[in-house]
């Protein structure tokens, strides 16, 4: 069956080439004129509202030089049409890279525009949920525009539509069009903040022992911070009245090796808790330069460290639960 | 999907010199027709607001409350001023006052963008005023500043002060939308008649006027406005036969002469040897009068240029009255070109009593007169001797023909004829039909224009108002005879004209006088141009729209077939102007003329070039896809290359003529996609 037959696959593909609203275009769209929107600005629409006055003037007073004049004027807006068309028309938007960031950040996406014509003015780049950017084209150059979408919460985040639009010359017409492209940056969970203290790390034992290995050589108190092991609370100081308080123990600042454990985590976080802490040590281990492993339910990234082990472990974390491989 | 600019940008200092530029542009052109405290209201706004210090806008108190109240005073003073307001003359005026308060007012570019508006429509309303080729030239540079000043509306980040480069971008996008404007100029329906009742009100009459009171048409003769224009179809009648008949007044209260009103259908005058077929373009007067040379033979139509290639029915625009008037359908508000025969000839067959009841009233004053014309009938033995001899006395007595003369009060024709002896055409014809009245004989004055002056540049006549004059008609033996007392008393008026008439030292209008100087030659040359903007331009009016489009075979069409044809045109031109667009850009880099030539090349032959893909690549693809010129391709791509990324060593003439070479060496597409 032919997708003209089915109506609802009909509507689909012209909502489709309308709005784009699927993120289903190639690497390049070349902007042409079954892609380009125009309608007049509201500025355009008062001065064809004038237009439209002086003619019917100039009718009712057989003013053959305002009909000249009205039609002068109507040529120049007919010019300025063809100008803003020209304006987008033969632009090749490409994505170039998307960024990464925390939840409640920014994540950068960068898109190339190549103009292979003359040269191109106020070329505004919108992208659908973040701000603006306006870049003029010189003859045969190509530009990189970055656009910045707001990442309210971790996992991946889509580019969204864009629409590359100008209202170049004389602000009478709009010009837009829409490219979807189907990029997309990561969200890291945002790190638990107050940044919590990195747990106790030893070459090749697990959370829980080295916390126990650990008791004898308490060296001091410091702030609680919620998340803490219960059994490295000081209840004695709690018990008292003077405030709550965590043991600290000798070797918790060393540099030897860390294992991050999904299982180890305090059992009243929930997910995204635990990922948050989990984000927020990484970023600490990364701070004191320490190389860590990290375990979570399906995923076990061997211990390192360097910005692409950061990386990679920040993305196991924002994919969380990670994706089953097909 | 309406783009809305942030309205919170105030306006800048460049962006408001720009808009300053548009508005004093558009008022400019009406200062001479406006009041003079409007003048000055409504540009010293623009200045202030130009005093004020920039970048500033007024307080938001002055704004919210006193521009208000300001306009709604001006609008009561133009009303009071005026006496009425919804009319086109209030109207611009308070449209002129109403861009100085937007003016000051405008703090966004928002509020720019309504200004331009204001400000066309604006400019537009100087045509009211006067269609001459200086107001199409004033209103130019006023188009350019729109489309600059919407440039910068439109830019609110440029602080630049560059003002070229929007005019001149404006310039070419006008030029560009030319053809477009010429199309629509031609091809637009125009209107036969008003939409509204408005063009009523429009303009002050000029030229002769239906009543007629000492001094009355020697004012007129102090104007060189043209008052209509002739094509003669044959050459031209002597000086002395030009009597150009207007209106026919046969009341007379004492002191001033006045038309009849309606008395009925005229007959026009027998076919005779010396018939005359001529084209007259008539300036618009607001008068209903058509002028015609006497006697005219048939109703004035419509100028065509072939009468027999238009079917159906010809409208008449005109009726010729009882006393041989042509009063045309309506008020003559625009040029109108018609074409009219007339037999030359100095008298016409009266029809019936009508006539003579009406044009032998005569008011109980200036006794001197009516004794004087009793006395004299009383010697003569019939009509015509006693016409004669009123004549001579004209001719012997010392009459002076002036066109200062003193101002007459009480008996008027008997301060003249016996007092003053000093006047005008309108003394002469009045006090001769006075005369004649007196003395029994019916009696009218005829206005209209003697004479006229041939331009040589392009051989028609020009009519202007200092040919206005005044003559009398009597009524003998059934028959209307013309008599031109004036010419008794100044016979070279009719033969030569006013200005060789009027003796020297009197304030002749320049164009009327007789010595043909450089200048008077300069402005009979600048009136030829004049006459083919009058026709060509301003004069294009439903009739001469016809004509051309039967000139193009379209006179046939239907309304949708004007606007497919039209709809067609626009599309045409818009290609046309995105591929001459496209055309200059690639014969700006010959190198990427070259190389796009190329792609196109190969794409036609099965390998077209990816978009990311970049020249070295795309030779290696290419060059692995035929083998056979892989060297050649190479090199192509490789001296494209360094032309467009390499270093500019001074090669560039030589690599540009290589790559030329290179890309002709290539086989033809066909050989290539087999």
């Amino acid at each position: 069956m032919s997708t003209a037959a089915n109506p609802r696959s009909w509507i689909a593909s012209w909502r489709q080439r309308l709005w784009r609203i699927a993120p289903a275009d190639p690497g390049v769209v070349v902007l042409r004129h079954r892609r380009i929107y125009i309608l007049p600005t509201r500025r355009g629409l008062a001065l064809i509202a004038t237009l439209a006055i002086m003619l019917l003037t100039s009718m009712n007073y057989s003013l053959s030089l305002g009909h000249a004049l009205t039609f002068l004027v109507a040529g120049l807006v007919a010019s300025a049409l063809l100008q803003t068309y020209r304006n987008l028309a033969g632009i090749a938007a490409s994505p170039l890279a998307a960024g990464e960031a925390f939840a409640g950040g920014q994540v950068a996406f960068t898109l190339s525009l190549a103009n292979a014509g003359a040269a191109r003015q106020a070329i505004v780049v919108t992208s659908r949920s973040g701000g603006s950017v306006s870049v003029d084209l010189p003859a045969t150059a190509t530009r990189q525009v970055q656009l910045t979408v707001p990442a309210p919460r971790r996992g991946r985040l889509a580019l969204g539509r864009v629409t590359l639009s100008t209202d170049f010359p004389l602000g009478l017409w709009r010009g837009w069009a829409y490219v979807h492209f189907p990029v997309t940056g990561i969200v890291y969970p945002a790190p638990e903040s107050p940044a919590p203290h990195l747990p106790p790390g030893l070459q090749g034992s697990d959370f829980r022992r080295s916390a126990r290995a650990a008791d004898a050589e308490l060296a001091g108190l410091r702030d609680y911070h919620p998340g803490d092991p219960l059994n490295r609370i000081a209840w004695k100081a709690v018990a008292r009245g003077a405030g709550w308080y965590t043991k600290q123990f000798e070797g918790t600042g060393g540099s030897g090796t860390l294992e991050f454990h999904w299982a180890e985590l305090p059992p009243g976080f929930d997910t995204e808790a635990r990922l948050s802490r989990l984000a927020a040590w990484i970023l600490a281990a990364e701070r004191e330069a320490r190389a860590f492993g990290l375990t979570l339910p399906g995923v076990d990234l061997p211990a390192g460290s360097g910005a692409g082990h950061r990386r990679a472990a920040l993305c196991a974390l924002a994919l969380f639960p990670p994706e089953r491989a097909p | 999907m309406i783009f809305a600019p942030s309205p919170a940008t105030p306006l800048s200092r460049w962006q408001l010199a720009w808009l300053a530029a548009l508005v004093v542009l558009a008022q400019v052109p009406l200062w001479t027709h406006l009041r003079l405290w409007i003048v000055i209201a409504g540009s010293g706004l623009v200045a202030l607001r130009i005093a004020l210090p920039a970048d500033r806008p007024p307080p938001a108190r002055l704004r919210r409350w006193l521009l208000p109240l300001l306009a709604l005073a001006v609008a009561l003073s133009i009303r009071w001023d005026f006496g009425y307001f919804l009319a086109r003359d209030p109207c611009v005026a308070f449209l002129y006052v109403l861009v100085g308060i937007k003016f000051v007012e405008a703090k966004s570019p928002r509020d720019g963008g309504l200004l331009v508006c204001l400000a066309l429509f604006l400019a537009l309303t100087q045509f009211f005023y006067g269609q001459s080729i200086a107001s199409a030239a004033i209103a130019l540079p006023a188009v350019l500043v729109l489309g600059g000043a919407l440039a910068t509306l439109r830019d609110t980040s440029a602080a630049t002060n560059e003002w070229k480069a929007p005019l001149a971008a404006t310039a070419r996008m006008l030029l560009q939308g030319i053809p477009l404007a010429a199309l629509l100029f031609v091809v637009f329906p125009r209107l036969a008649g008003p939409l509204w009742g408005a063009p009523a009100d429009a303009g002050a009459h000029s030229g002769l006027s239906d009543r007629m009171a000492p001094g009355a048409i020697s004012e007129l003769s102090l104007s060189d406005t043209v008052a209509f224009r002739v094509d003669f179809n044959g050459p031209p009648p002597p000086p002395a036969q030009r009597y150009w008949r207007g209106p026919v007044l046969s009341r007379f209260d004492g002191f001033e002469w006045s038309m009849l009103p309606w008395v009925g259908r005229g007959a026009l005058a027998p076919p005779g040897a010396r018939a005359i077929e001529y084209t007259v373009t008539l300036e618009p007067h607001n008068r209903s009068w058509l002028f015609a040379l006497e006697h005219p033979r048939s109703l004035p139509r419509p100028a065509e240029d072939d009468p027999f290639a238009s079917p159906g029915p010809v409208r008449d625009i005109a009726v010729l009255t009882y006393d041989q008037q042509l009063l045309a359908t309506a008020p003559v508000t625009q040029a109108i070109r018609y074409t009219q025969r007339s037999t030359l000839a100095d008298s016409f067959a009266a029809r019936g009593d009508a006539d003579r009841r009406d044009n032998l009233q005569l008011p109980r004053r200036n006794p001197r007169t009516i004794e004087f014309a009793r006395e004299l009938k009383s010697r003569a033995i019939s009509d015509r001797a006693y016409i004669a001899a009123v004549l001579d006395w004209f001719r012997k007595e010392s009459f002076t023909y002036t066109l200062a003369p003193p101002l007459l009060e009480g008996d008027t024709v008997d301060a003249f004829l016996f007092d003053t002896r000093r006047g005008f055409c309108e003394h002469y014809a009045g006090a001769f039909v006075v005369l004649l009245r007196a003395a029994g004989i019916p009696a009218r004055v005829v206005t209209g224009y003697q004479g006229g002056e041939i331009n040589p540049n392009g051989g028609y006549m020009i009519v202007r108002d200092s040919d206005a004059h005044a003559w009398a008609e009597a009524l003998i033996a059934g028959t209307w005879q013309r008599f031109d007392p004036t010419a008794a008393v100044a016979p070279s008026r009719v033969e030569r004209g006013l200005g060789a008439a009027l003796p020297q030292g009197e304030p002749v209008p320049y164009l009327a006088r007789l010595d043909m100087t450089w200048l008077k030659s300069l402005r009979l040359h600048w009136d030829a141009v004049n006459y083919q903007w009058q026709r060509g331009v301003v004069g294009f009016n439903l009739e001469r729209q016809r004509d051309l489009l039967r000139d193009f075979g379209l006179s046939g069409a239907r309304p949708w077939q004007v606007v497919a044809l039209v709809a067609a045109v626009a599309f045409a031109w818009g290609l046309a102007i995105l591929g001459f667009a496209r055309a200059r850009h690639a014969r700006s880099d010959p190198a990427v003329a070259l190389w796009s030539r190329l792609c196109r090349r190969l794409g036609r032959a099965g390998l077209p070039r990816r978009t990311d893909e970049g020249p070295l690549a795309y030779a290696r693809r290419a060059a692995s896809r035929w083998p056979q010129w892989s060297e050649l391709l190479q090199r192509i791509g490789e001296t494209y290359a360094a032309l467009r990324y390499g270093p500019d060593d001074g090669a560039r003439d030589q690599r540009i003529a290589a790559l030329r070479k290179s890309i002709a060496a290539l086989p033809r597409g066909r050989t290539m996609r087999s």
